[in-house]
């Protein structure tokens, strides 16, 4: 039963990984495309490690995996966050028609 | 601060003795050796040692965490809509908003708690203000920033960890813990300021 249970969330995980390779064709621009390459990012990487997690033999072993997924989803954003703002610096225009709004 | 020096050698050595899988002698001098270095080191640079969070401060953090969960999972479902149908479609916004954030940690957080789940992505942030300029992907997902729940948690979170034992400052350093946001608006390397967008 659990092992079914991993499998769905690989799975689950592929699918999550095509969408996000799909989104960089189809989204207009590169600020956009980075929110389809985070599907992959959270999700994806997210289902993969509780996967393991569910087919691992010991804790020791689920230990590590949860600390490689905190770490992952500490590094991830931040690096997303550097990626966009060296394009806001280098001059990476986002698409015509971006609006902008005062929160 | 040699009681939280000590706590914190403890926690790194049950860490390494977890991972490392092997109570063998060589892995348990190996691990003494260096949780005592990163103490050693952490306390001698001067930099603040968070004490422990109270019971209160460790249940807002665990609330933080679901929501985080919660909107990862509607971030994936919203942009995987707009990828496949382009329903809603993709019309980006760039919303600048300034939560009332004060420390710089509970910027951070929510700078990543934008960033993580697909939908937002923080551009900038300036440490003066504590404005953030984030790009959304849809006009949906912008609305959801403005009024997001998640803004409100970190404050309560902030609260929590100023009234009760908050972080712990070196004696040696006679800065202001809340004058972070401050100084690290002087050390920006890039030298750089956020965009106007007015």
């Amino acid at each position: 039963m659990i092992e079914w249970i991993a499998y769905i969330c690989f799975a689950i995980s592929f699918v999550a990984f095509g969408i996000g390779t799909l989104g960089i064709f189809r989204l207009p621009d590169a600020y956009s495309r980075m929110h389809a390459v985070a599907i992959g990012d959270s999700i994806g990487v997210g289902l993969v490690g509780l996967g393991l997690i569910l087919l691992s033999p010991n804790w020791i072993l689920r230990i590590k995996l949860i600390a490689v997924i905190i770490l992952y989803w500490i590094v991830n954003p931040t690096m997303t966050h550097l990626v966009a703002k060296i394009g806001l610096i280098q001059g990476t225009k986002p698409i015509k028609g971006t609006k902008l709004w005062k929160g | 601060m040699r009681r939280r020096s000590i706590i914190l050698f403890i926690i790194l050595f049950a860490f390494w003795l977890a991972i490392s899988d092997n109570v063998d002698i060589q892995h348990v001098i190996f691990g003494a050796v260096f949780a005592s270095i990163t103490v050693w080191f952490w306390v001698d640079t001067g930099h603040r040692i968070p004490r422990i969070p109270s019971a209160r401060a460790l249940r807002q953090a665990g609330r933080l965490l679901v929501l985080l969960i919660v909107n990862i999972i509607k971030g994936n479902i919203d942009v995987a809509k707009t990828v496949l149908f382009s329903k809603p479609p993709a019309r980006p916004v760039i919303v600048d908003i300034t939560p009332a954030i004060k420390t710089g940690w509970g910027r951070v957080l929510l700078a990543n708690m934008i960033t993580l789940p697909p939908g937002t992505i923080t551009v900038d942030t300036d440490p003066e203000t504590g404005r953030f300029v984030v790009h959304a992907l849809t006009e949906e997902a912008a609305n959801d920033l403005i009024s997001w729940p998640v803004i409100d948690e970190i404050i309560k979170l902030e609260n929590l960890m100023q009234e009760g034992e908050g972080y712990a400052v070196d004696s040696r350093r006679d800065d202001n813990p809340d004058s972070i946001s401050v100084s690290a608006s002087d050390n920006r390397a890039d030298g750089h300021r956020p965009p106007r967008l007015d």
